[in-house]
């Protein structure tokens, strides 16, 4: 009772006696003060012989565990790295074989299966889908055209490069242009287009109603139609006279119909610098035009034998010695020939640089 | 581990060491709180004193010499920690955490543009494009952050005092008031009640002088300082005041002993700063997020760019591919994403008075697994106010809430009146002048704690006291002194004209010894033996409440013997002090706050365990933690189950009791291991009379056993703690710069229960992050797929470099932040905290469902709608395959579709960046059910609704933005984005349903097999 009585804010607790061991442990800081009225009173109480005793034996104790316990520490850091790999591989090794429940992969390989399942659905989906696709589109004309007009423009002979540099007296730089137009020009023996095509109206479409699904007939542009830039005359195209022929053709649309009556019209002269380079072109057929009765272009599948009209430019005085740029244009109603970003459509720029 | 070390050095050999290591450095500055036990001016007599600093008692230093040693210590400041400069703040911005990922990116790039421009005649520029741009964005996000960050620690500087502090010193024999700053050791000052004390101070001379140590101690009672040696340890001796503490009243001299840094207050400022800091869970969460990502990138790069070579291509083109894919990998826009997300969590808890110091701590506190909380201010109100009263035999309890919303008892009583009329007159705290406006319980007042607590009680139920005392003046007193362990004065009483009435209050033993009667109803009865025990039981049971007991007695003298006039002699004691009459008893406490029990209880619901750290008695800090559920009710300490069983405390099994009160020196005693032991196997602890140091080892010793801990403190006691702790948070009224600047958050209202809604926020944002990440990271497959198939099925490109930016930075940006306006799916505060070890941001499930799933399902919508274009236009998929070369050929302008249709270069481009926007619009069409399944992690967004305003305008804002780049002219020479037709917008919405209608379908299994198989691998 008496020592309830004593203090204010420490009745009777356990732990009493134990908060004053602050008061005798002087070598360890005890950064709380305590109260200060009791702080004498309650150290008078509070002496207890052998508790100080039992203190001294614990801190021995406690040192001896502490030295311990840093031998430990220190032996420990060694180890960490090495513990994380082993880890790792432990928990890659269980992954791959489990002990305990005797399963390998068995996860991994029902997630596999599931995987499975779940992409066979999708390639079903996807299936399907390109199922419905193809049954929406036609396989004679397709469904929209406009991104591939107004047509675009290429020539013959194709070397990868729009220049054309060769030396007269040398055959070896100019051979592969002959051999280039020569197989170019092989669909259009006359022989074989007699054969296949049909000789058709000129200044007309060749308009041919019926099924989507016949055959459509084609007419027939025969080799000889180029004249001097035939081959069949020169068989080096004028290469080798310092003349080149180049071949112009359209891209083909389906479906594409020049302006009636005005066919589409070639013309080429110097693109930038004295006109006066080039003296004189010729134009094989002599319309320098496409004619009428190759269009429409009725597609691939149906249109099977369809050969492109072609016009021939041959540049029979052309300044020797320096690179001639040539721009050939397209000239008709409908047709496109100065778009900036496409150097193709309804034009084609090509240098010429014949050496001698 | 700190503290074993720190034994062993003695203060020498930390003297003699020089650096050497981090480690070294920090156990050196660890034992610098050590070192102030080497301090022995408090041993010191005066003479002694005088001769050591050279200073006049009397007449302080010279100007001159102050001058010299001004220049030889420098200021009297503490020296601010050393503030990282600027740009390194901005560096760390722009270098950090997931900025790596895309810088690597970024040179990735530009090296596979050197290398293509070294190659080509006319390089592409889009590795160019991507590297400017990644860079960019990790310039933009870095500065947004920096601004951010820069933002909040400018509300930090707004705490800082602006006014100098003044010192009074005596220098020459003047009196003088100067800057603080410029006081130096030796300086004889003079502090009064109400001054900060501008340095550590040995009293030469005191006049009642208390101070508060709370900030160094924790410990809210104020204390006398007198000019005697009383204590070794010079904390606890009165003849030395600390720098920074307060003192409360009276008024002393003192020479100051130490100056800035080398005060007591420094050496625990600098430890604080000199602590390490560990990485915060969500830097530690993107960092293995990253690893995920670079493992995948690497995986997907390394085997295309085998893939590459056996199909045939060059080494280089392979070269170029392995970047590409690494790079594809990236995701652009999920920095910034996170970012913003953390920003905007950050800005709703500072509108909760949460103020977040750095972004990445927002989420800290939501895997908070442990709160370490401060008694003093945290918890409790620090204002000592009435709590319960007892006399005519029966306990009052008086109202403690903050608000005076508390019931009130019976004051009818007569005795209550004699009560209240004693309380108010024998008290020397007044209220300070101009505070009329203010509710009595907030207003401040001049004097000691408890005498402004009974003040501002006896105020608020008796009106004002001060008439009261006007009314009864005052004609004798002896004021309270520790020998006596009383106090009293006599007044002239206002209801009889002739006679006084003598009032006393003190340690209630001490009054009721000196009491022969006792007033019960109005009426005088003598104190027998049975008053005796109800006193006693009365005393013990407020005693055992953690409460500071004032007993009161009174004495009407009789008129005959006293008359007006006589004169009271308080030496000689012409006046009776014994055989007084007996009134009640009073008792105080720091009150707790009224919202803290509901937020120990939210935070217990959430799992969190709470531990109570405190420099205060274990008895008061047992009943604070009772009152606020720290300690449930029910639950039993040892010493609780010891007595109620009536055995010794070592007979009890401790593995019984749940809770446990572990005192400061038993700390000191224990080994790592046995402090492990007590905080595994007891769920509600109080650690009493802690130290700073040892705060620190409780920290530490959570963060042992794995938990993730947050530490609440005021005082720079606790600054250490709280730097250590995974999140420190500061109180922003009453918390000291010291301990503002070690903390990661502040809260602006002190008051606990917003640690609770930043708790929530804290959760609320990992879980959508979750949904932000796995929402982000599913357009990645989409974006790689159409590179992957470009190089093994030669088709051409499907979708371009500028659209994936366009999906990464334009419109996967506002829906994927929109999911941070994700309200909770169930009750997050019902959940135990996450685990930091197995509970990931992004785990292989995530990965597996955005990459696996999800991702897939959108790449097919992508390459759908790019099949349906080319076909229509010309290109049926068979005729696809291995076109690539002549596709890509500049020269090749005829060249031959499925029709027999030429095409020129241009021309198959056109078409071909038209399937880049249309797979683009894809991807955003596949990502409104993305985005609508990522809202919730296991509920049906038919349960779950759709009520977030912000993810609907994100879904309206991204189609508005693809419908945007597609149509407004100029985009197909800006961006190369072409118009689309009406039809190719839907060619996605099957997908889309897909995704929506598997997703449902899985979180329906999930939750029909809670645990089950789909769960285990699906659920993230």
């Amino acid at each position: 009772m008496r020592r309830q009585l004593r203090s204010r804010r420490a009745p009777a607790s356990p732990y009493a006696y134990r908060y004053r061991l602050d008061d005798q442990d002087e070598v360890n800081q005890n950064y709380l003060a305590d109260e200060e009225e009791e702080a004498e009173e309650e150290a008078r109480v509070m002496v207890v012989p052998d508790l100080e005793e039992e203190e001294e034996e614990e801190e021995e104790e406690e040192e001896e565990e502490i030295e311990e316990e840093e031998k430990e520490e220190e032996k420990g850091q060694g180890q960490p790295a090495g513990n994380a790999w082993w880890q790792r591989w432990q928990i890659v090794s269980e992954y791959l074989w489990d002990p305990e429940k005797r399963m390998s992969l068995a996860r991994t390989g029902l997630i596999l299966v599931i995987y499975f399942f779940f992409y066979a659905s999708l390639a079903a989906v996807i299936t399907l889908c390109m199922y419905t696709l193809f049954l929406t589109i036609s396989p004679y004309m397709p469904t929209f055209t406009e991104r591939v007009k107004p047509p675009g423009v290429m020539i013959r002979p194709f070397a990868h490069s729009l220049n054309f540099n060769f030396n007269v007296s040398e055959p070896d730089t100019w051979q592969h242009y002959v051999i280039s137009l020569n197989g170019f020009l092989q669909g259009y023996n006359d022989s074989l287009q007699e054969e296949m095509n049909v000789d058709c109206p000129p200044g007309q479409y060749f308009i041919q109603d019926g099924d989507e699904d016949e055959d459509k007939k084609a007419c027939q542009f025969k080799r000889s139609f180029l004249k001097n830039c035939s081959g069949l005359e020169d068989p080096t195209f004028g290469y080798s006279t310092g003349q080149p022929c180049i071949l112009l053709k359209m891209n083909r649309i389906v479906g594409f119909r020049p302006e009636l009556g005005d066919p589409v019209k070639v013309s080429c002269k110097v693109q930038r610098g004295d006109e006066n380079d080039i003296r004189s072109i010729n134009y094989y057929p002599e319309s320098a035009s496409f004619d009428l009765r190759y269009y429409p272009y009725y597609g691939k599948l149906t249109h099977v034998n369809y050969t492109s009209p072609l016009v021939a430019m041959h540049f029979t005085d052309v300044v020797k010695n320096q690179a001639v740029p040539v721009q050939c244009q397209l000239k008709g109603k409908g047709i496109i020939n100065d778009v900036i970003n496409d150097r193709f459509v309804g034009r084609v720029i090509f240098t010429l640089n014949i050496e001698t | 581990m700190g503290r074993g070390a720190g034994r062993e050095y003695s203060p020498a050999a930390t003297t003699a060491e020089n650096g050497g290591g981090k480690k070294k450095q920090k156990e050196k500055e660890l034992d610098e709180l050590k070192k102030e036990v080497a301090m022995d001016d408090h041993k010191l007599s005066l003479d002694e004193l005088g001769r050591k600093y050279q200073v006049d008692l009397s007449k302080g230093l010279t100007n001159q010499r102050a001058q010299d040693i001004l220049a030889r210590d420098g200021p009297n400041a503490l020296t601010p920690p050393p503030t990282t400069p600027e740009w390194v703040k901005f560096c760390r911005q722009l270098f950090g955490g997931f900025s790596i990922l895309l810088w690597i990116g970024a040179i990735l790039c530009f090296l596979a543009y050197g290398i293509q421009a070294a190659m080509e005649d006319e390089p592409s520029n889009d590795n160019l494009y991507l590297g400017v741009v990644l860079a960019a964005v990790v310039i933009v996000t870095g500065c947004f952050s920096y601004y951010q960050e820069a933002k909040s620690s400018k509300i930090m500087d707004s705490f800082k005092n602006m006014v100098p502090q003044q010192a009074l010193v005596v220098r020459e024999g003047e009196k003088m008031q100067i800057n603080a700053e410029e006081v130096v050791v030796g300086d004889l000052v003079e502090v009064k009640g109400g001054d900060r004390v501008p340095a550590d101070l040995r009293i030469i001379s005191s006049h009642g002088c208390k101070v508060d140590n709370s900030s160094l101690t924790g410990e809210s009672e104020p204390q006398t300082r007198s000019p005697e040696f009383t204590h070794e340890n010079p904390l606890e001796t009165r003849n030395i005041c600390f720098f920074s503490t307060n003192c409360v009243e009276g008024t002393a001299r003192g020479i100051v002993i130490a100056t800035g840094d080398r005060t007591v207050m420094g050496r625990i400022a600098t430890l604080a700063s000199g602590l390490e800091v560990g990485r915060t869970p969500i830097a530690m969460e993107i960092e293995h997020f990253i690893q995920l990502i670079t493992g995948v990138a690497v995986f997907l790069g390394v085997s295309f760019f085998v893939l590459s070579l056996i199909l045939g291509y060059s080494w280089l083109e392979a070269v170029i591919f392995l970047i590409g894919i690494i790079v594809a990998n990236v995701p652009e826009g999920l920095l910034a994403t996170v970012t913003v997300c953390l920003t905007l969590t950050a800005k709703r808890m500072a509108r909760k008075n949460c103020l977040v110091k750095n972004l990445e701590a927002v989420e800290t506190l939501g895997s908070t697994s442990t709160i370490c909380s401060d008694k003093t201010g945290t918890l409790t109100q620090n204002r000592m106010t009435v709590a319960h009263m007892w006399f005519d035999n029966q306990i009052h309890e008086a109202d403690t809430t903050e608000d005076q919303s508390g019931a009130t008892f019976d004051k009818r009583s007569p005795t209550w009146t004699a009560l209240s009329r004693i309380a108010g007159l024998c008290n020397r705290a007044v209220f300070k002048a101009g505070q009329e406006n203010i509710s009595v319980s907030k207003r401040d007042t001049a004097g000691d704690a408890s005498e402004s607590a009974l003040l501002k009680c006896i105020e608020l139920s008796c009106g004002s006291v001060r008439k009261m005392r006007d009314r009864n003046p005052k004609v004798a007193e002896i004021p309270f002194n520790s020998t006596n362990k009383y106090q009293l004065s006599i007044h002239e009483r206002e209801d009889s004209p002739q006679s006084h009435v003598l009032v006393m209050k003190g340690a209630p033993e001490r009054i009721l010894d000196r009491c022969s009667t006792i007033l019960m109803q109005g009426k005088e009865i003598p104190l027998d033996k049975e008053m005796q025990d109800a006193f006693q039981n009365a005393y013990m049971e407020l005693g055992g409440l953690g409460e500071r007991v004032l007993g009161f007695c009174q004495l009407n003298l009789p008129s005959g013997k006293f008359p007006r006039g006589f004169k009271f002699d308080t030496d000689e004691l012409n006046f009776p002090t014994e055989k007084l009459c007996f009134v009640g008893l009073m008792s105080m406490i720091d009150p707790p706050r009224a919202a803290v029990p509901d937020a120990v209880g939210k935070c217990r619901s959430a799992g969190i365990k709470v531990i109570m750290v405190t420099g205060d008695h274990p008895i008061t800090a047992k009943a604070i933690a009772k009152g606020v559920g720290i300690i449930s009710e029910g639950n039993e300490t040892v010493e609780d189950i010891a007595a109620r069983l009536n055995i010794p405390v070592s007979q009890v099994n401790p593995r019984e009791a749940k809770a446990c009160v572990v005192h400061g020196s038993d700390l000191k005693d224990m080994t790592a291991e046995q402090l492990d032991e007590i905080l595994k196997n007891h769920t509600e602890i109080v650690f009493a009379r802690t130290s700073p140091q040892q705060k620190l080892i409780i920290v530490e010793g959570c963060q042992r056993l794995g938990a993730i801990v947050a530490v609440t403190g005021d005082g720079v006691n606790d600054s250490p703690a709280l730097k250590k702790a995974d999140i420190g948070i500061a109180m922003g009224i009453t918390g000291s710069d010291v301990s503002k600047q070690a903390a990661n958050m502040i809260l602006l209202d002190d008051n606990f229960a917003s640690i609770v809604t930043g708790v929530e926020e804290g959760r609320l944002i990992f879980d959508n992050l979750k949904k932000s990440i796995a929402y982000t990271l599913t357009s990645n497959i989409p974006e790689i797929t159409p590179f992957l198939l470009f190089i093994i099925a030669n088709i051409p490109l499907p979708l371009g470099t500028i659209t994936i930016l366009c999906i990464d930075l334009g419109t996967d940006m506002v829906p994927a932040i929109s999911l941070a306006y994700e309200s909770a799916e169930s009750d997050i505060m019902k959940r135990a905290p996450r685990n930091p070890r197995s509970d990931n941001l992004v785990n292989h499930r995530l990965i597996g469902m955005a990459y696996g799933q999800i991702g897939m399902i959108q790449a097919l919508a992508g390459f759908f709608t790019y099949f349906v274009i080319l076909a229509e236009n010309g290109f049926k998929p068979s005729d696809l395959l291995g076109i690539r070369l002549n596709w890509e050929d500049r020269f090749f302008n005829d060249l031959e579709d499925s029709y027999g249709q030429q095409w020129t270069y241009e021309q198959r481009k056109v078409l071909e960046f038209t399937c880049h926007t249309a797979f683009f619009v894809s991807i955003v069409i596949a990502q409104w059910a993305d985005l609508i399944i990522c809202k919730t992690r296991h509920n049906s967004v038919f349960q779950q609704g759709m009520k977030n305003k912000i993810l609907i305008f994100g879904i309206m804002e991204e189609t508005f933005l693809a419908a945007f780049l597609s149509y407004t002219p100029g985009m197909d020479t800006a961006l190369r984005m072409y118009p689309l037709k009406l039809s190719w917008w839907f060619c996605a919405t099957p997908y889309s349903i897909l995704i929506f209608v598997y997703d449902e379908i899985r979180k329906l299994i999930i939750r029909r097999h809670p645990g089950g198989w789909l769960e285990r691998e699906t659920y993230y």
